[in-house]
């Protein structure tokens, strides 16, 4: 396995997956604790109807994917704010119809366009290096905002009426967190695709959700377990030669049941319960 | 009715005539209001008297309608998030959900947070006004315990703890007996009673219950839209004064205890 590594595009692959894998699950915490997965799942649709325009059009398709991204959690977090409609009802909505975009795109498109179909599987190892510049620069951006709001972030995840009340601005942090989760729904598209990119962001989080009772355990955790998932899928997938985004996805699902069976919180209801 | 206090100063909280709520629905009506540095007040009323409202107001978060409401000298719709961390906050609250990965002590710091303002990284001063914050409360022990094990009891200490955690000026506590059983909310109360005399804090209770807080209480505001009465709880409990707000729910035993009638807790 060990002489996979000396190939440029192994290398620039693992590269790639540990940043996405990375930049997904510290995110992830915060989604997670939020509750906001079905409303990142609903992102990544919106984001590949960005792209499917863009191909359509002749437009710069990852800045098609950051408007439509953005403009589906500023609504959906609009929408929660009010309180007017329920989210999973509006995000639900969203979701479906952003798909139901990308598919008319992708039926006006007159010929068969394989890359379009990349972005919604995904293929880490078809990653070039302006393409990993790109994912590094955005990455950095966004984990740097994270470390940088970090107090205020983990604040309204845990209880944002609090926050907003002992002098934290709440609301625009929140918008932040809305916009942060479309940056990275974008920026891992080509590595994982669009619709296994949520279950990076969620599956990381989720697993150390199980582990531990702490948040500052939690983040290390969940940024852990995301790169070895990742790194892992992509090691997997060149090895065996299956394709890489269902390797990393199946092999963090793999471990969220492992950490399920071995989690304190269900040995404790276990033993509650005899 | 507004009590005119002895020695003459800016007062901590000032309501002139307010009038807070949406336009057609009223949660407040022309309120006057002084509350001084250091008071204890028990603020008391039925159900959708506006309890929650005055709340919200004092935190900053609703302009008055009509008329004026200063905070620390401040207007309330111009305080700014430095104002809103001189205000130690316990919201009205169910249970936390158990599994909510967070410490007493990692709880406790976020009553640091707004206090130190965005880009500013917590401390190890932060974490000593943490750790005795939690010594106030009694629960320094729990410090590295998870939150969603504890008792609502020992819940409620954390809670108040954060707050302290903010080095508050005022502390506002909203229904913060609520849930708990009948010894629990009795050493709740004695706990924020003890805070106030140590600390020099002004409280702000707000609660249905009137027999839990009359006998810890400076002074009672009796809410129902209108302020009906404020003034030391002798001067308030009286039958005449509480009829006017619960009518015929009231009754008064023997022993001098008041029994309401509209015991059920309101959601949102």
């Amino acid at each position: 396995m060990l002489d996979l590594l000396a190939y440029d595009f192994i290398q620039r692959s693992l590269l790639a997956a540990a940043l996405v894998g990375a930049l997904c699950s510290t995110i992830g915490v915060f989604v997670v604790l939020r509750g906001l997965a079905f409303m990142g799942a609903g992102t990544a649709h919106a984001a590949f109807a960005g792209v499917a325009l863009g191909y359509l059009m002749g437009w710069p398709p990852l800045l098609m994917a950051i408007l439509f991204g953005l403009a589906t959690v500023w609504i959906t977090g609009w929408v929660e704010e009010k309180g007017r409609m329920k989210l999973d009802v509006s995000i639900g909505i969203l979701y479906t119809a952003t798909m139901a975009l990308a598919i008319l795109f992708i039926g006006l498109m007159k010929t068969y366009n394989a890359e379009v179909y990349g972005y919604l599987f995904g293929n880490v190892l078809a990653v070039t290096s302006e393409e990993l510049r790109t994912i590094a620069g955005l990455s950095i951006v966004v984990i740097g905002a994270i470390v940088l709001f970090s107090k205020e972030l983990y604040f309204i995840a845990f209880d944002q009426e609090m926050a907003e009340a002992s002098g934290v601005p709440a609301r625009r942090i929140f918008f932040l967190l809305l916009t942060l989760v479309a940056l990275t729904v974008v920026i891992s598209l080509k590595t994982v695709g669009a619709i296994l990119v949520f279950a990076m962001i969620l599956i990381p989080a989720s697993t150390a959700y199980q582990l531990t009772h702490s948040l500052s355990t939690l983040t290390w955790y969940s940024v852990l377990i995301g790169i070895a998932c990742s790194v892992g899928g992509v090691l997997i997938s060149s090895y065996w030669d299956i394709p890489s985004g269902p390797a990393i996805v199946l092999l963090a699902t793999l471990f969220f049941f492992i950490a399920v069976l071995l989690s304190p919180k269900r040995q404790r209801r276990t033993l509650a319960s005899s | 009715m507004t009590f005119r206090p002895l020695i003459m100063s800016t007062p901590i909280i000032h309501f002139d005539h307010a009038t807070f709520g949406f336009p057609g629905v009223i949660a407040l009506e022309d309120i006057s209001l002084e509350i001084q540095s250091g008071e204890f007040v028990g603020v008391i009323g039925p159900n959708g008297s506006g309890k929650t409202t005055l709340c919200r107001a004092v935190l900053g978060l609703m302009a008055p309608l009509k008329g004026h409401l200063r905070i620390f000298d401040c207007a309330c719709d111009e305080l700014r998030c430095h104002h809103r961390a001189k205000i130690g906050y316990l919201p009205q609250k169910g249970v936390v959900d158990r599994n909510f990965p967070v410490t007493v002590l990692e709880t406790v710091m976020m009553g640091r947070y707004g206090a130190l303002g965005l880009f500013t990284r917590p401390s190890g001063k932060d974490r000593k006004i943490a750790l005795e914050a939690l010594a106030h409360v009694g629960m320094e022990d729990h410090r590295d315990s998870a939150l969603g094990h504890l008792s609502g009891g020992q819940q409620q200490r954390v809670f108040i703890a954060r707050a302290l955690a903010q080095q508050p000026k005022v502390l506002l506590l909203d229904e913060p007996t609520t849930g708990l059983d009948i010894t629990t909310q009795h050493n709740v109360v004695e706990l924020v009673r003890h805070l106030h005399d140590e600390l020099g804090l002004t409280v702000l209770l707000i609660t249905h219950d009137i027999n839990m807080i009359r006998s810890h209480v400076d002074r009672l505001v009796l809410l129902k839209t209108r302020l009906y009465a404020a003034g030391p709880p002798a001067d308030v409990l009286k039958p005449e004064i509480l009829s006017q707000v619960y009518g015929k729910d009231l009754v008064i035993t023997e022993r001098d205890t008041i029994i309401v009638e509209d015991y059920h807790h309101h959601h949102h």
